[in-house]
């Protein structure tokens, strides 16, 4: 067995016991001294993971390539950053227990689990240990109705997602005669003909995950979760699990059915179309900041799966890149949002963010980036993300997709630039002083998407290399 | 080499030049001017050094730059004679801009930002028009749109420009998105998006069956950005803009980039029907409506904006027009009408900046206090209305030409398009007359804020400029503009370029006729309008209702209130309910599609006969299932009554099926978590009963929610027979079967599994177990109950103490004998149906029994269980054995057996696995009366709690 191929998922792991016990053992608080540790744990997970060999652990239950490696850092830096973002709101809010923190580290150690699944078994450890820890993160403000209803709803819906998955699960096993995803890609292409038990187990897990992404028609639960949960919270459902159920899904898809895609690419053409229609217009409505943000979120899901629906190379490096830069936009959109108080209250109105131009100039050009970013506008990261994948899907011949893309983003647009308006062009206070971390956050995430034309080369080439590892 | 650096040069330069500007202090504006300056002379001296000898001699410079090579996405920079044309123009109008702003911005402007903005919009621009890649074009067209947003919208504090430049920003946007798709679809037809590729495929594009769609979308890219109808409501708004940007941006860049891409593909996207009619037609609209509007505007900026909506509407009708004289004409009134609209926005500038109103009903009489500038406006607006002997008569007579002769064919636009170039240019005439009459004669009155008097000399020069080139090109053409006209038709037309003369005097014809008519009839049109423009009505007449700008408004506020406040309620919903239904709903029609495909005959497998008695238990248990889902909502006990006699049909089954293993196990599960529920169905607060609540509706809900139900059922009990009535694969049961005797020393197969080849597993589960009570146990220590359920309930009211005598004392004496019995199941476990799973719910039984014939109190006095030691004790019990194991050199876990001989009692198989199963039994066992000890001090904690019972408690229910 080869151990020291886990050393990140030991080392956060470990870490974890530790500031349970760090947490629960002395008397004085000890929150600000974890959540520094936890930071700490996820960095050094982090260089831990770039440093880690190829190969396969536990029984095959375990991969390690160069897309668990991209996906991995993705995803420890989506949830380092949530963690730096919600350190000042926890402790105005109140909200400054050791939990927290905990509950960030276990939900990074199941994306990592997620990520590094060759096995529907290992699949669903890490999925599971995710959504336990969001269902709980969500409802971490209990004294709050909002909160406890978004963690409440989460739960159960989400408990229902799982229990789909694991029936589809168990039909494939069925089917297979294993749980091992290269011994299922075996069964797959060994049969004759599509056996209906892998198909419909298949239905069954693509089903499960696009709830987990909330693609279209499984979207209902994000605009209240996202509203409901602490704005900390919300900036960390938006990032670091959409990029692992991503990666999860991706690898299902290419991975053990990459022979079937006849049979998941119609799925994944209608989730991506109907993500995008109804990102683009059931967000103009929204006075909500976060409930706009949950709707663009979903839009952004329907872009990034239009590039596995295509099937191809070009569109699932893409799909990565999308993630990858829908990740840093999106947190840094969030620390704007998580910097919205006035006179010590958090504010969740669009219609707050007014005067922000004047009062706070430097916040309002980092989210006039990212607003602009994530409508696609050249030539900010966000263009980019959405180009690789319009390439794609017209190097496919998927023209309807490119163009309705191209169209909903026109239309998304308009929402974006409505946030811009607001800040520049409409009279408002002056929200109180923003913390040192957001602003490190804020600048940060805006650099890289103001900069990323300037030098793609990396990412590109990192994303090329996770392909080719993905695809073979 | 050098030219590649010379073009990267001229796109860099600007750039390099905003962002030292906007770095620069706020005061520093005399070396800021100077800065823009210098970088808008060497941005022309680039293209100018490229220029010589290359392109003058028909070539082409073409650099490339890696970018992102692994995309093939390389800066690919291409200068060619159209492109050359209109670089001219961007970095020439742009160093006659800045030195006009220079004067013009006042010291209150944030001056940095200005010239910041202004020169990485200049930038844009050459990157715009230098583009050799397609993909590279759209990128720097949305770039122009952004800095033209930032450069509408420069004066912030005003209202106007603001929402200028939103909407500025919403139209040009959109449309350069679409143009995004339109080029990724011609991408994906040509297989390139290098520009010379795609120009060398001409017949390729037209032939595609998506030829069409590509066309419509790369259109509405051009048209919205060249403010054609209908989307040339954009351009008066952004009016609101400071002067210098719209002599700029709105006459002769910007609104230019449209007409050059429209004069960039139109060699390999014009020719075909489609094209002549969607630009034929709007074009023509723009030009009437354009120049009729004009007219009518009070503003002279207004003015002048409507006249540019209309003059491109003349470029775009003569793109249209498939000839390639039509071409000639339109590249060089593209350059006659940035000449003359320019300087025409500049004196319109100083009349503004020197008496402090454009408004032509105010002005009058500047013809004797400003003289200069007023004799340079009028050369300008006569260019502009097409009087001979400057450039707009020129290319105007040109446009009359082409017009005439495409009427020759046959339908009904090509034939209009004479007349309406004619009524176009009286219309141009009259409007061009109010500009001059109104502002510059008349009486000089003082009704105007500053008094007039000439701007600075510098201020004046770039009109000076702009009017001497109107005049020169207007006298000699051939001579002056000539070349570089015929270097940019050739580098689009190649060998087809037409002969054409560019000569003032054409002979007596036809055009030269309409045209006298045309300066005629305007001056007749305006002297008839005198009347109504003096009054100084506000709006068009006849197009009162046609504004663009309230329709955008209405859209929008549509767009972004009901229409998606419709969409929001069809399509989200709060409420739980709903989208679990949804969920469920799209789970089964996609499992249905998926299975449609397949046959669902039986496989090889034979179904085994019926049997009349498992089916009548199955019946039963159906039933149960489908009571208890009726009750659930109503009558909770009956619902949980109901669900154990589901289970019991479970159980029978596995009687029937001979497992008796599983039959335990379930038997016992069954009975201890039914009576915990029962335990807590005390504590569930009271149902909700909702007044109001339509009858009918409620049942009809009730009726589609049982129907969501049934077929979620029918659909997994297809599945499960389909998959049950096909061979699967080989398992892992054989082995099992085959090696529970000799490896793991139990006949018992489940049992040898559960401690022995999983007994990893069951080590991890019964930790889960543990940390599940604890957690329980936790919960309820906190529980804060409903306050309706805190009383002591109607039952247990008065004297209960001989309350159910006979069951208490049985279940008293059954005790001793259900411990036996359980420590029975777990000893015989190994090797027949029990084990310490089963035996420690057994022995839980005992206690519960207990709890519930004595009461709390009753049996703690008389029995002191420590669920806490049991559990750890049964932890490290199966701890120990694993790592016991290992002491012996075996892996975590591997068990030992042997057969210890009692004497008289016989043999008596002894595992290792046998220790492992003592702990799981006291695991089990001590979890399950934590549990149970948890919820029976509810009762005592809060009874304690609650001073007296409510006097009418309610039923349970």
């Amino acid at each position: 067995m080869n151990w020291t191929l886990v050393l990140p998922e030991l080392v956060l792991a470990l870490a974890g016991l530790a500031a349970l016990v760090a947490g629960v053992l002395p008397k004085r608080d000890t929150s600000f001294a974890i959540n520094m540790g936890v930071f700490g744990a996820m960095l050094l997970a982090a260089v831990l993971v770039m440093a880690q060999p190829e190969g396969t652990a536990f029984a095959g239950q375990y991969v390690s390539d160069a897309f668990t490696r991209f996906m991995k850092l993705l995803v420890l830096a989506g949830a380092a950053l949530g963690l730096l973002v919600a350190m000042d709101w926890n402790v105005k809010e109140g909200l400054a227990k050791f939990e927290f923190p905990l509950l960030l580290l276990f939900s990074s150690l199941g994306m990592m689990v997620m990520v590094s699944a060759n096995d529907l078994i290992a699949l669903y450890l890490g999925l599971e240990l995710l959504s336990l820890s969001l269902y709980v993160i969500a409802a971490f403000n209990r004294d709050s109705e909002r909160s406890a209803e978004a963690g409440l709803k989460y739960f159960i819906l989400g408990s229902l997602a799982s229990g789909l998955l694991l029936y589809g699960a168990s039909l494939i096993y069925g089917f297979a005669g294993s749980t091992n995803f290269d011994r299922i890609a075996d069964a797959v292409s060994a049969t004759e003909g599509v056996p209906f038990g892998l198909v419909v187990g298949l239905v069954f897990v693509l089903a499960a995950l696009a709830f987990k992404v909330s693609a279209v028609p499984f979207h209902m639960w994000t605009p209240d979760v996202y509203e409901g949960a602490p704005t900390p919270v919300t900036a960390f459902f938006a990032s670091a699990p959409k990029v692992a159920a991503i990666a999860l899904l991706t690898r299902v898809a290419a991975g053990p059915f990459g022979e079937l895609v006849e049979q998941w690419q119609q799925v994944l053409i209608l989730a991506s179309l109907g993500s995008m229609i109804l990102g683009a217009l059931a967000a103009i409505g929204q006075k909500n900041i976060k409930r706009l943000m949950a709707y663009s979120s979903i839009g952004h899901i329907g872009y990034a799966l239009m590039g596995l629906a295509v099937g191809s190379d070009l569109g699932i490096r893409g799909l990565l890149l999308y993630m990858a830069i829908y990740l840093f936009t999106n947190v840094g959109a969030f620390a704007v949002l998580v910097a919205m108080r006035r006179n010590g209250r958090a504010l969740e109105g669009i219609d707050d963010l007014a005067g922000l131009g004047r009062t706070d100039p430097a916040m309002a050009l980092a989210m006039t980036v990212f607003m602009l970013s994530m409508a696609g506008i050249p030539p900010l990261a966000g263009f980019f993300g959405k180009l690789y994948v319009f390439l794609a899907a017209v190097y496919g011949g998927y023209w309807t997709l490119a163009v309705v893309g191209v169209l909903t983003s026109a239309v998304s647009a308009y929402y974006y630039l409505r946030v811009i308006k607001v800040m520049y062009f409409d009279a408002g206070e002056a929200l109180d002083a923003r913390p040192t971390s957001l602003s490190v956050v804020l600048a940060g995430t805006g650099l890289f998407t103001v900069f990323f034309f300037a030098f793609p080369a990396p990412f590109l080439a990192a994303a090329q290399a996770a392909v080719a590892a993905l695809v073979g | 080499m050098p030219d590649a650096l010379y073009l990267s040069t001229a796109i860099g330069l600007p750039y390099l030049g905003a962002l030292v500007t906007a770095l620069l202090p706020a005061n520093a504006r005399r070396l800021e001017s100077w800065l823009a300056g210098a970088v808008a002379l060497l941005t022309l001296t680039m293209v100018w050094l490229c220029y010589y000898p290359t392109i003058a001699e028909g070539g082409v410079v073409r650099a490339e730059i890696a970018w992102v090579p692994q995309l093939g996405l390389n800066l690919v920079l291409r200068l060619d004679g159209l492109a050359s044309v209109f670089a001219v123009m961007v970095a020439g109008i742009g160093l006659l801009v800045v030195l006009y702003a220079r004067y013009y911005m006042s010291s209150d402007d944030p001056i940095p930002r200005f010239f910041a903005f202004l020169l990485a919009f200049m930038g844009s621009m050459m990157g715009l028009v230098l583009s050799g890649n397609l993909i590279q074009l759209v990128f720097f067209w949305e770039l122009t749109s952004l800095f033209s947003f930032l450069l509408i919208g420069y004066w912030q504090h005003s209202a106007q420009a603001r929402d200028g430049a939103r909407m500025a920003l919403t139209v040009t946007a959109s449309g350069g998105l679409a143009l995004l798709a339109g080029v990724l679809l011609l991408g994906h037809i040509v297989g390139s998006y290098d520009l010379d590729r795609v120009l060398a495929s001409g017949d390729v594009i037209r032939a595609h069956p998506l030829y069409l769609p590509a066309l419509v979308l790369v259109l509405l890219g051009a048209l919205t950005k060249s403010a054609q109808f209908p989307f040339h409501f954009w351009l008066p708004h952004a009016m609101a803009a400071p002067t210098p940007v719209s002599a700029y941006l709105h006459s002769a860049t910007l609104v230019k980039a449209g007409i050059f891409l429209m004069a960039r593909l139109w060699p390999v996207m014009a020719g075909t029907d489609a094209w002549f009619w969607i630009l034929g037609s709007a074009g023509m609209i723009t030009l009437l409506l354009g120049a009729y509007v004009a007219i009518f505007q009070h503003d002279m900026k207004g003015l002048l904006a409507y006249s540019t909506i209309s003059h491109l509407g003349l470029i775009t009708v003569l793109l249209s027009l498939n000839s390639p004289l039509a071409m000639v004409a339109a590249i060089f009134h593209t350059m006659n009408h940035a000449t003359f609209k320019a300087s025409l926005f500049m004196a319109a500038g100083i009349i503004d900046h020197e008496t402090g109103t454009r408004d032509i009903r105010r002005l009058s009489g500047l013809n004797a206090t400003m003289p200069f500038t007023a004799r340079l406006a009028m050369v300008a607006a006569a260019a502009m209305a097409g009087v001979p002997l400057l450039n707009g008569f020129i290319s105007k007579e040109m446009f009359i030409t082409e017009t005439l002769s495409a009427s020759t064919a046959p339908t009904l636009l090509h034939s209009l398009l004479p007349l309406g170039a004619a009524l176009a240019s009286i219309f141009a005439v009259a409007y061009s007359l109010r500009f001059i009459h109104g502002a510059f004669f008349g009486p000089t009155t003082g009704d105007m804020p500053h008094t007039p008097h000439e701007p600075p000399q510098w201020m004046r020069l770039p009109v000076e400029v702009l009017v001497f080139g109107c005049m020169v090109v207007g006298i000699l053409p051939a001579a002056t503009i000539g070349p570089f006209l015929d270097v940019a038709v050739r580098s689009v037309l190649g060998e087809a370029t037409p002969y054409y003369s560019l000569a003032v005097w054409h002979g007596f014809n036809l055009p030269l006729v309409m045209s006298l008519i045309a300066l005629a009839g305007g001056a007749l049109l305006y002297r008839l309008l005198q009347r109504h423009l003096n009054a100084g009505i506000d709006g068009t007449p006849l197009l009162r209702r046609l504004d663009g700008r309230r329709l955008f408004d209405r859209v929008m506020v549509f767009l972004s209130w009901r229409f998606a406040r419709t969409l929001e309620r069809l399509l989200g919903t709060s409420r739980l309910q709903t989208q679990l239904r949804l969920m469920v709903c799209v789970t089964i029609l996609a499992a249905v599609l998926a299975l449609a495909p397949h046959d669902f005959g039986l496989g090889v497998l034979q179904l085994s006969p019926a049997d009349p008695v498992i089916g009548l238990v199955w019946l039963a248990g159906s039933l149960c299932a489908l009571a208890a889902a009726y009750q659930a909502k109503y009558h909770r006990l009956a619902a949980l009554v109901l669900l154990g006699g589901a289970g019991l049909a479970v159980c029978i089954t596995f009687v029937w099926f001979s497992a008796p293993d599983l039959a335990v196990t379930q038997l016992l599960v069954e009975v201890v978590t039914t009576v915990l529920l029962l335990l807590g169905l005390r504590w569930m607060p009271k149902r909700l009963e909702l007044a109001g609540s339509g009858r009918l509706l409620s049942r009809l809900r009730r009726y589609r929610d049982f129907a969501i139900a049934l077929g979620a059922g029918l659909g997994l009990t297809a599945i499960s027979y389909a998959t049950m009535t096909r061979v699967s694969p080989e398992g892992i049961s054989r082995f099992f079967l085959e090696r529970a005797y000799t490896e793991g020393g139990g006949t018992n197969v489940v049992n040898v599994i559960l401690v022995d080849f999983r007994g990893f597993d069951t080590f991890g589960e019964i930790t889960v177990l543990c940390i599940v009570a604890l957690t329980v146990f936790a919960l309820l220590r906190r529980f804060r109950p409903a306050p309706e359920s805190i009383g002591v309930p109607d039952q247990q009211q008065g004297d209960v103490r001989n309350w159910m005598m006979v069951p208490a004392v049985t279940m008293k004496l059954l005790f001793p004998l259900i411990g036996v019995v359980a420590v029975y199941l777990l000893l015989r476990g190994h090797d027949l149906p029990g084990g310490g799973f089963a035996g420690g719910l057994m022995l839980a039984i005992a206690i519960l029994l207990q709890y519930m014939a004595g009461g709390t109190r009753w049996v703690e006095d008389h029995l002191r269980v420590h669920p806490l030691r049991w559990m750890s004790a049964g932890l490290l019990l199966a701890g120990g054995t694993g790592l016991a194991a290992m002491a012996f050199g075996q892996p975590f876990l591997t068990s030992y057996f042997a057969y210890a001989d009692l004497g008289w009692l016989g043999k008596l198989p002894v595992a290792s696995a046998l220790i492992f199963d003592i702990g799981v039994f006291a695991l089990v066992f001590g979890a399950t009366v934590l549990m149970l000890i948890a919820i029976a001090h509810q009762s005592v904690r809060s009874q304690r709690a609650a001073p007296t019972p409510p006097p009418a408690p309610q039923e349970e229910r």
